[in-house]
């Protein structure tokens, strides 16, 4: 920051004075570099986010479209059976994923980096090895998974017969009782290590001054951790969490690989990425395009509004601390 | 020196930008410099017959020796969206393969293909119920040459059926005792998958055991006219079979995938897999060795119809692209593609059903399922009819019995489910 404002200091001097006319004003420099991101930007993020906002207005026939539909496809969205139930079962779905890898992945993540951070022994190992799996593509993570679950010939069961525990050799996601939480602890199998190097680099930055004056205040380990470390996370625990919740609503690889793109069984793991993907896909009538974009439309407002709230909120939690 | 640089990131990005888009297609390279050959372009999404349409289009180019045809293959998961953007632009095919029912209707409500009622004189001999998979639904008119149809009926192993004493059954009766048997001698009745990338396999297993018994094409006819509904008993009936059925099917259906059923049939631990067409290919693929039959399910007891009924369906067919700077020569192939030597090359080639009258085919399974067809043919009710609207009636269909096989609801809750979802769009008498 420092070396930047004393880089860019004699050349602003430079052209407010206008002493040479070799020195090119700011903004075409800039310019030079920003336009190229900026334009990639807008064709692949912007355009198609705005194309989407103008399909979803309108009627469609197929790719040709048929005149102004105002609200209608929203309203149809919502309306039409099985869609106006399809859309709050998946939207509960999503609600449970979030919780669930709140819960699991990124609460076991937390304990990691404790762990870890408390016990360095063979630390570099083991984050690596916590952070294998997001290496891999979720489609690959789920397919993997399936495999291993697979009733008729795969591992898992064979292994659980094999201790003679028959009884739990289940139909994992074959049951509609367990399917959604075994996807979510797969999802929280691959992702662990995502907040675990997050809450890991934040643990590193709070000064170990705190801790020690903690002590010797009588803290227990517990009262160290719930008065001192933990709201000084909040940083990293607000980070942590929003990006958990766009990335659960927006699942869609890992799951369709487990559950297949009617959510099985039975609807049972349905959620908003595999409907969008089979209203605009698979079950394409010539009335796809506009209806999957209103659907599209209300993803995105909800995980931008609720992203915005929550790191607003967040913010706010922040700026108490200091 | 600063205007260069910014010239040159717009001249790298431009070209960037520029390798991105889509390939010329062969409208703008038709002409080729000197001679008044002209290459057309043919989209499909069948990847694996490369090979096959290399031989058979060099037939044709034989004796249309001023037409080039470049075959031009597409993932098939992906085909849908390709050919509706290629066809709205200049870099789209000249002949392409086209999707049927439901799946085709974009495409013609688009204007983006040449009607050929008129201009192929031969379609007026293919089968009347095939013809139906190229036509628009709302002008009724013929959109493509249909290329092949698809059966359903049950396959079985020989060996395991001659190791346990039994004969391809005459009555449904036969057909339960015969299942239970196996399963008595540890083998899985029937191959059939429930799992999350089986479900659209469940329509068609409830078309093999249940056509029959819901009143096949007079049911049809009815729902059609408005007479019926799903909700008539004989339907619900159909889609209680399913879950009779259910005890003969692999453990834990509903987690059951469809490798998981090919790998158990073709290995030999189930000894019939009610299916399509289709399968065949793919399962003595993995088990070249394995002697397969072929058996139409015996109607059940309750049937309106009394006698077998193989359902079938067009898998698709050949249009012209009505942007296409070829028409004539697109109408050519076209055209050819209805002639039996087209039909008789596509069979023996990619060992599939031809669509075109008059052809056998040369294997000897396929040749049975064509004749069951032909005698006992019948229309595969929710794709050929339901698939025009959202939500399609197969979708709900195939997402209720599946909860059905789950415990979570009954055969009459599935066909009032299917007909709440499909009378919001259907609506009878048109």
């Amino acid at each position: 920051m420092v070396q930047a404002r004393k880089l860019s200091a004699p050349r602003r001097r430079a052209g407010r004075t206008g002493a040479g006319r070799r020195y090119v004003p700011r903004w075409r420099v800039l310019a030079v570099f920003l336009l190229p991101a900026l334009l990639l930007y807008s064709v692949f993020i912007v355009y198609p986010l705005v194309s989407a906002l103008d399909y979803s207005f309108f009627e469609w026939r197929g790719i040709r479209q048929t005149g102004f539909a105002g609200l209608g496809n929203y309203r149809d969205l919502l309306s039409i059976y099985p869609y106006d139930q399809q859309v709050w079962r998946a939207f509960a779905h999503n609600a449970l994923f979030f919780g669930g890898t709140m819960l699991i992945q990124n609460t076991v993540g937390l304990l990691f980096a404790l762990l870890l951070f408390r016990y360095g022994r063979g630390k570099r190992f083991l984050q690596a090895a916590f952070t294998t799996p997001y290496l891999v593509d979720p489609l690959v993570i789920g397919y993997l998974w399936s495999l291993l679950l697979n009733p008729t010939f795969g591992p898992v069961n064979a292994l659980l017969e094999g201790l003679g525990l028959d009884s739990w050799a289940l139909p994992w996601l074959g049951d509609t009782r367990t399917a959604l939480p075994v996807v979510i602890l797969v999802n929280a199998w691959q992702w662990v290590g995502f907040p675990m190097l997050l809450f890991s680099a934040a643990l590193a930055g709070i000064p170990a001054e705190y801790h020690e004056a903690a002590r010797v205040d009588g803290a227990t380990a517990w009262q160290a951790f719930r008065r001192v470390t933990l709201p000084l996370l909040t940083p990293a625990i607000g980070v942590v969490s929003v990006l958990t919740f766009i990335g659960n609503f927006n699942a869609f690889g890992l799951v369709y690989a487990m559950a297949g793109s009617t959510g099985s069984p039975a609807g049972s793991t349905d959620v908003l990425g595999l409907l969008f993907y089979r209203v605009a896909f698979l079950e394409g009538g010539v009335e796809a395009i506009g209806r999957s974009s209103a659907l599209a439309v209300l993803m995105f407002v909800f995980i931008f509004g609720v992203s915005l709230l929550a790191t607003s909120y967040f913010r706010r939690r922040e700026r108490k601390l200091v | 020196m600063n205007r260069r640089w910014i010239a040159g990131a717009i001249g790298v990005l431009a070209v960037a930008l520029a390798a991105c888009a889509p390939g010329g297609g062969a409208s703008d390279q038709g002409e080729e410099a000197g001679t008044d050959k002209v290459t057309l372009s043919l989209w499909s999404w069948r990847v694996e017959d490369v090979k096959a349409y290399e031989k058979i289009l060099a037939k044709f180019e034989e004796s249309h020796p001023k037409i080039h045809v470049e075959f031009k293959p597409f993932q098939a998961t992906e085909y849908n969206n390709i050919l509706a953007t290629g066809l709205s632009g200049t870099a789209g095919p000249d002949v392409a393969q086209l999707r049927a029912y439901g799946g085709l209707q974009p495409l013609i409500e688009a204007g983006q293909l040449v009607p050929l009622d008129g201009k192929v004189e031969a379609l007026s001999g293919f089968d009347a119920k095939l013809l139906e998979g190229a036509k628009g639904h709302t002008d009724g008119k013929i959109y493509g040459v249909p290329f092949a149809y698809q059966t359903l009926q049950v396959l079985y192993n020989k060996k395991l059926f001659g190791d346990n004493g039994i004969q391809p059954p005459a009555t449904w009766d036969d057909m339960i005792a015969a299942a239970a048997k196996l399963k008595a001698a540890g083998i899985t009745p029937f191959a059939v998958a429930a799992g999350p990338d089986a479900t659209w396999t469940l329509p068609i297993v409830h078309e093999i055991f249940g056509n029959a018994r819901y009143g096949s094409t007079a049911f049809r006819d009815a729902l059609a006219g408005g007479q019926k509904k799903f909700t008539d008993p004989d339907f619900t009936a159909s889609i209680k079979l399913i879950k009779d059925l259910e005890p003969y099917f692999p453990k834990d259906v509903v987690a059951v995938k469809i490798p998981d059923v090919q790998a158990l049939f073709a290995t030999g631990k189930a000894a019939m897999y009610p299916t399509g067409a289709f399968d065949l290919a793919p399962v003595l693929k993995a088990n070249p060795s394995l002697e397969v039959g072929v058996f139409q399910v015996p109607p059940p007891p309750g049937s309106p119809v009394t006698t077998p009924v193989t359902p079938g369906w067009a898998d698709g067919s050949f249009g012209v692209n009505a942007r296409s700077a070829h028409q004539a020569e697109a109408l050519e192939l076209v055209k050819w593609m209805a002639t039996p030597e087209f039909g008789q090359l596509y069979s023996t080639e990619l060992k599939q059903l031809s669509a075109v009258p008059g052809v056998t085919p040369s294997d000897p399974l396929l040749a049975e399922m064509a004749k069951n067809y032909a005698t006992n043919g019948a229309p595969y009710m929710l794709l050929v009819d339901f698939r025009y609207g959202q939500p399609n009636g197969d979708a709900v269909f195939r997402d209720e019995v599946q909860k059905m096989l789950a415990g979570q609801t009954d055969p009459e809750a599935v066909s009032e489910s299917v007909q709440k979802g499909v009378e919001q769009w259907f609506k009878p008498g048109n």
